[in-house]
Parts: C-alpha cells; structure tokens; sequence
C-alpha cells in the first residue's frame, strides 16, 4: 500500500504530463497544395497589388505571399475569434476549419519564396 | 525671374507643412531598436514564425495595425502593451521605415 500511493501519483503525473502535451500539440502542418484550391475568397484583395480596404477604413490591405505560416494562422484565428475585426475578414475566417487555416497559411506562405526565387 | 521662384518655393513650402510633419526614418530606427527589433528583426524581416514580417508591407496598413493595438481595437497581450507607449507621430514614424526596408513580401497571385 505504501509503495501503490508513489505508483498512483506517478499516473497521475504521466497523465497529466500526456493532457498538457496533447493540449499544446503544434497546429496541423498545413498543405499548400490543398490551399490552393482555397484561395478564391482571398484572391479578390489580396491578389491584387495595391488594392485597398472600403470598409470601415481606407488603407492598402497586407501583403501576405511570403509571411510566415505561423502568423497567418494566427491572423486567420484572431478574425474567427473577434480579437480582430475587420467585417469581410471576419466573415472570410469564420468559415474556415483549423485545418483549412493551415493548408491556405502553407500556400501563401511557400508562395512568396517562390516569387522571390 | 528669380524672385517668381522664389515665390513659388515659397508657396510651395507652406503647403508641404500643411501636409504634416514627414516622418523622422532615424527616430524610427531608435525605436525599433529599443522595442521592435527583438521580434520583428532590425529591417522587419522577422526570423521568429509567429511574428509577421514587416519589412516591405504597406505603410498604412501598418500605421493602422498600430493605431488599433493602441486602441484596443485589435487584441494582443504583447503589441497592446508596446503600441500602448507610441505617440501618433512614432506610429508615423514606424509605418514609414518598415514600409521602407527590403522585403521578400509580395501581393502577386
């Protein structure tokens, strides 16, 4: 019985250990290929150079061929949460799956390398 | 002759300082030594994947990124907290630059 109490902690410990693991396991890689097909919606602002936003403010919109896949990810969540509110964004977001952030994030990223080569 | 230019240059510098102050490049650059450059790298082509590259992106874009961190308007613990200690001439000022470094940024399809 002394010996079952370390043994159970120990569980408890690998369990524990496996949740946060699990919990922070990276995002889905991401298929450019896949995003490809994906980017219709997206081509219309930020396919063409110099176009700007109407609504609410007036401004050039990003470039994102070439950034870094991460943070369109996180661009693309930060819409779908509200943290970020921009109208046709937040639209365009919300009807992404995490899955379909990746693939669209992995191709604009791998996009501007291509460009630049 | 010389005294219609003058006159011209003249009229022509009380409209360029209507337009507003330019931005300072060299100011910026303190700044971005100070804050900026530990994530976004010294030219704004970050290394680090979760912070976007700056270098070569549109100025008012940035300049309105930076301006909705201050406000609140867009949410982020770390830019909040930075873009909360700039003046709207240091957000000008740093719109400016990196809008000015070389990029590998492109909005071609």
């Amino acid at each position: 019985m002394t010996r079952s109490i370390p043994f159970a902690a120990s569980v408890a410990a690998a369990v524990a250990f496996c949740a946060v693991a699990f919990a922070q396991a990276p995002p889905a890689t991401g298929n450019a290929e896949v995003g490809s097909q994906k980017v219709q919606m997206c081509q219309g602002c930020h396919g063409i150079p110099g176009w700007r936003t109407a609504y609410p403010e007036v401004y050039r919109v990003p470039k994102i061929a070439g950034q870094h896949q991460a943070y369109i990810v996180k661009a693309l969540q930060d819409y779908k949460s509200g943290a970020r509110t921009h109208p046709s964004m937040r639209a365009v977001a919300s009807s992404l799956s995490d899955d379909d952030m990746a693939n669209v994030a992995a191709y604009y990223a791998q996009l501007g390398l291509r460009v630049a080569q | 002759m010389s005294r219609f230019f003058l006159g011209t240059f003249a009229v022509a510098m009380m409209f360029t300082s209507c337009i507003g102050q330019a931005a300072d490049l060299e100011a910026a650059k303190k700044k971005v030594s100070e804050i900026c450059q530990a994530c976004h790298g010294m030219d704004g082509n970050s290394q680090v994947p979760n912070y976007p590259k700056l270098a070569g992106q549109n100025q008012d874009y940035l300049a309105k990124a930076l301006r909705d961190y201050k406000s609140g308007a867009r949410k982020d613990p770390t830019m909040n907290g930075f873009a909360g200690t700039l003046t709207a001439q240091d957000i000008d000022n740093l719109a400016a630059y990196f809008s000015a470094q070389p990029a590998v940024l492109q909005s071609r399809m």
